[in-house]
Order: C-alpha cells, then structure tokens, then sequence
C-alpha cells in the first residue's frame, strides 16, 4: 500500500458536468482529489480488506440476532421502546438489506481495524463505485497507467444485481427513492442508486424526505379497516421505498408511530438501526474478545480507562465527527463540539489513521448484498480534524 | 478482475440538455375526488419503445390469441383490478359523461362502501417482456394496463386511448401499438394525503446548532449532508 502522485486528467471537471457530478468541491474545498492515488497489492485487498469486511459483516449480523432477542440488549441501543417490536419483526422477516459501509483503519501492513459500522445511510457511493471508476479507464486509455491495472470496486455491478434480485422480493412494486432538500451530495448519491435501479430494470419515483405525506388505505381484506399509508406528492401510495435519512431520526419524528401500521418496505431495512447504532461497537467487543479486526471498547468509561491508556469517547449516535473527545493517559487532549451525545456514548481504544505523506487515510469497505464490493479511500491533512476529508481513488497493482 | 466489467454509460451521462437518457414524464394529476383531464400526455413511441397489443376484452385477446387463454384473463382482471384502484373516480355521473362521453361511465362501489361513477375499461394492452435471467435462460412475463376512451368532444382523450394516470395513447384503435416502458409503470394506490411534514424535523434541528455543520470527521463519520 502506497500514496502515488499522479497528474489530474486534464479534462475531469468536463467529464464531471457530462456525467452530472455536482459534488466534487463543497465549501470551497476540494473533495475528489485525484492528484494522487492509493496502490495496494492484490493480497493486501484480499487478505486484509475483503477477507476481513466479510467476516467482521458477519459477526455484525451476529450481535443483531442476539440483541432482538434480548431486551437488555435492546436498551443500550437507545432505540425508543415502540419500535422494538418493529426492528424485530424485519430481522425474523429477514428483509433484504442493500449495502453497508464498514470504515477501516489500515496501513498495508497490521490487521485492519473497525472503527464504525455505517449501515444505514452511507454515502460516498457514487464517487466510488462509478466515478472512481470511470478515474481508471481514463488513465488506462490515456497511457498513464499499465492496463492490467485493477480496482477494488464490484459496487456498481452488484448494486445492479441486487436491486435486480429485489425486484423479484417485490414484484410489480414502484421503488420511490428519498433524502433530505438542500444537500446536492446525497441528492446525487440517491441519483446515482435510482440509476441502478432502473437499470435493473425497476421503475422508481423520488420524493423529498420532509415532502412525505400521510393518508390512508383500505387493509384489503374485505373489512373495509384502514391502515396508515405513507404518499409521495401525488397521493401514490409509497409502498417500497429507499431512504437515505437516518432510522435513529425517522424513528423519533412525528411520522414515526405509523411505521408497525403502515405496509412500507424499506431499504434500509429497520433492523439496520441496530448495525449503524455505535452500541454495536461494545457488543462486537464483548461477543468476539481480541479479535484482530477489532479495537477494544466499552459502554463505561470506567472500564475503558482500567484497560486503556488512550480512548475516544463518540456519542451513539452522531453525524460529522461531532461531540468526539480524546483521552490520553488520563487527559483531555481533544474534543469537539456539537448536537450530540444525548443518548450517551461508547469508549473505544484510541488508534490513530495511518500517516502517508503526511496525510491520514482512511479505508470506507462496502457490501452490497452482504458481499464485499469495493472501497473508498479518503485523506484528510490532521489526524484529528474539522477539515472536509478528500476522496482519492486506488487501484490494484497489475 | 475485481472491478465492475462494463457500465452503461449513456445512462451515466446527465448533460442538462439530453433528455433522452432521464426521461421525466409530464403526468397529468388525476386525483381520485377531483378529476381533471386537460392535460394530457402523448407517450406512444413513433420508433423504438416496447411494443404491445390492444384487445378489448378476454373474448377479443383468446380469439387472437388462443394457446394463450390464461395469460388472456389474468392480463384482462389486473388491468380491471388497476382501474378501480388507480383510475379516475367521480362522485357524480355528471361529472364522469363530461369527461369521457355518454353511456361510458359506471357505477362502482369501493371495499370501504362509498360509491362512486368510473370510466368503462375501453380495452386494455397487453405486452411480453423477457427478462434475461443469468446467461442461460430467459424468463417470459406479461404486463398488461387498463385504458379508457372519451366520448366526450369536451375532452383531451376524444378518441384517444388513455390510461389510469392521464397519459393519451394515439387514436383509440385495437391492434399493435408502440408505447414506452413507462406505460406499464406499477400503479401504486392513491390516497387522500391528510398531513406532510412529519419527516425530516431532526435534520432542521441539528442543522441549526451553530457548530460545525461544515466539518469532516477523523473518526470514519461523514462529511455534510446527512449520509454517514
């Protein structure tokens, strides 16, 4: 694994108005930064992401199994009482999920470790799954890079298999796709899936998160009874729908008592709300002790402070890097500010990003279909940072 | 090879100018209480397109179509079904002879009770689709939709086919007919919306605390916006 300078493509940001990638500079930064790019060997993606992202997938879905059957469990999670019953149900009905993104640390040389699991709303999809891409075809045809040349990226091809696949769970059902207004990049990140979708063939519908409305539908077993119905801006009944809005907030939103009711089929699933809950992190811990791919961790901070000499304290749930403070040693050496930590937190071992050329880099793993896909790779310039990180594309040594 | 093998890169493309790729169909707003027909939308496709077949009932698809009996009727009772749930419904019968002629509105009464007039299903389409499964083998599928025609010379479907969601389908003649893949979008029900807004009140919340809305995090979190 290295850091290789390269030139950008002359003509990328042509290539990104072509291809409708709206999202490559955000605040005046750049974010997809191809002035350099990451190198692993084959072994190191196989051995040391693929192998691992599978398992760790696996032992994630583990805890899931073992906390919807054990209320104890379920409390850590911060999950409102009303809607266990709801999370449950989706894990027994083993309703599909689509995709993960399990976020690594890793150097090309030590195992690498699970920092969080973002199961529910992940993004950096687009530019990795279809714009890194497209980086590497470019560099091939142009010359610049040997064309056996290879990419850690299936993600495009087996979104497409999936939502293919759920077709046939859903049949003859419209998909509408939603996220929040005023965010191009998950806007663009839920373009880019509707794409895939209706390349596999699926007809789709998008609807803003706060434009869903509320109504109702006959139960249709002849008791003339009716259930609650959520409706895009034309009244249609959304009966399977992809959201790209957090479980932990829809759950607690005025809508969010209608859900055991309502027939919706969402992607994500609901019991998604437990893998993307950082509870999971201390139950992992718990369930599978030393394990290589792992950092200890911990829901007191008492323990953690017994066994570790250097922590990060991360709210449950949380957005942005937000509400994160550092012990080291017994010391406060960095905290920030933000809107969360209400529901508590966990305290996991402090185990800073790898360093190449002074840049800290961290490795996002997908799964698509609960088999790994491809990853991502993001840099920001500190180790610990209020900075937009930026997103390099890698390849595979031929 | 542990990358994606080919992509389909014309449906990549979203140059602002080429249509052709995204099509966003116009859709007329047939609501269930109060219909209005003014707009209607021409989607037959002159080339290209899925192409299908309009029959005007069980007796006309089998006698065209005689290995093919069940697909006739199970084809004819969806289309049927997609109509009373989908397609336009009037309180009065007033209301529905002005949009779509005389002696071409029926009663229907709704699971729930109410009773309401309906346009007849003139005929309905009928089209195959094969789906490529794996390499091997292909799957055969029918999908079939309801379509009315208006009587009425005050309405945009005079003589026209149309279907449950207001799109118009060329003169209203049986036979082969080309129509895009959209004319067999799933109809989902439609409903009386009573509230919206009840999503998305958390994202307003934290997005107004002052902080740092704008920050990247080292810890493996996100950047802006509201994926993770």
């Amino acid at each position: 694994m290295r850091r290789v300078v390269t030139n950008e493509r002359p003509d990328w940001q042509e290539r990104a108005r072509e291809f409708g990638f709206k999202f490559h500079t955000m605040y005046g930064e750049a974010y997809w930064d191809e002035s350099a790019y990451y190198e692993f060997s084959l072994r190191q993606i196989e051995d040391h992401i693929e192998d691992p992202t599978e398992e760790l997938h696996q032992m994630c879905l583990d805890v899931v199994d073992k906390v919807v059957n054990d209320e104890e469990l379920f409390a850590k999670f911060q999950i409102p009482e009303q809607h266990w019953d709801f999370i449950r149900r989706s894990w027994l009905n083993k309703e599909p999920s689509l995709y993960s993104r399990l976020d690594l640390a890793y150097d090309g040389k030590s195992p690498a470790k699970l920092y969080e699991n973002n199961a529910d709303t992940p993004t950096s999809l687009y530019e990795s799954g279809f714009w890194q891409w497209l980086w590497l075809e470019d560099k091939i045809v142009s010359g610049v890079l040997h064309p056996n040349s290879d990419q850690f990226n299936s993600i495009q091809e087996k979104l497409i298999e999936r939502f293919r696949s759920m077709g046939e769970i859903y049949p003859e059902q419209l998909l509408h796709f939603s996220c929040c207004r005023d965010t191009e990049e998950d806007r663009g990140t839920v373009q880019y899936l509707e794409d895939c979708a209706q390349e596999a063939g699926l007809f789709t519908e998008f609807v803003y998160i706060e434009d869903i409305g509320l109504g109702e539908i006959e139960l249709g077993d002849d008791s003339g009874r009716c259930i609650p119905a959520f409706t895009d801006t034309d009244d249609q009944v959304i009966d399977w729908m992809f959201k790209l809005y957090p479980w932990e907030f829809m759950l607690r939103e005025d809508f969010g008592g209608y859900f055991s009711k309502a027939q919706t089929s969402w992607i994500e699933p609901p019991w998604k709300a437990l893998l993307s809950n950082k509870a999971l992190m201390p139950l992992l811990w718990q369930l599978f002790p030393n394990h290589p791919n792992l950092l200890p961790c911990f829901f007191d901070e008492k323990q953690a402070a017994q066994h570790l000499n250097s922590y990060v304290k991360k709210p449950i749930f949380a957005r942005e890097g937000a509400n994160v403070s550092v012990f080291e040693n017994g010391e406060m050496t960095y905290h920030s500010d933000g809107p969360y930590g209400e529901e508590g937190f966990i305290f996991q071992e402090f185990y800073p990003l790898p360093c190449f050329d002074n840049n800290y880099t961290l490795i996002g793993s997908w799964l698509i279909d609960n088999q790994p896909a491809g990853i991502s790779v993001r840099e920001d310039s500190t180790l610990i940072t209020q900075d937009l990180s930026r997103y390099l594309p890698h390849i595979i040594c031929p | 090879m542990k990358r994606t093998r080919s992509i389909n890169l014309e449906r990549m493309r979203k140059l602002e100018d080429d249509n052709l790729s995204q099509p966003t169909p116009l859709r007329s707003k047939l609501k269930p209480l109060a219909v209005s027909v003014a707009a209607a939308v021409l989607v037959a496709c002159s080339d290209g397109g899925e192409e299908a077949v309009v029959y005007s009932d069980i007796a006309d698809c089998i006698s065209k179509n005689p290995d093919q009996v069940d697909v006739c009727e199970s084809a004819y009772n969806d289309a049927v079904n997609v109509a009373q749930e989908s397609g336009p419904k009037y309180t009065s019968l007033e209301a529905c002879t002005y949009d779509f002629g005389n002696r071409n509105c029926v009663p229907y009464q709704a699971d729930s009770g109410q009773n309401w007039f309906i346009p007849a299903v003139a005929g309905f389409m009928l089209a195959e689709v094969i789906d490529e499964v794996g390499d091997a083998f292909e799957r055969r599928r029918y999908r079939s939709a309801p379509l009315y025609t208006s009587y009425s010379r005050y309405s945009p479907f005079y003589g026209q086919w149309s279907s449950v969601d207001g799109y118009t389908y060329g003169t209203s003649r049986y036979g082969k007919i080309k129509v895009s893949d959209n004319a067999f979008k799933p109809k989902p029900k439609i409903t009386r919306t009573i509230s919206r807004g009840g999503f998305g009140s958390t994202v307003a919340a934290k997005s107004n605390w002052g902080g740092s809305s704008k920050s990247k995090g080292g810890w493996g979190s996100s950047k802006g916006g509201w994926g993770g």
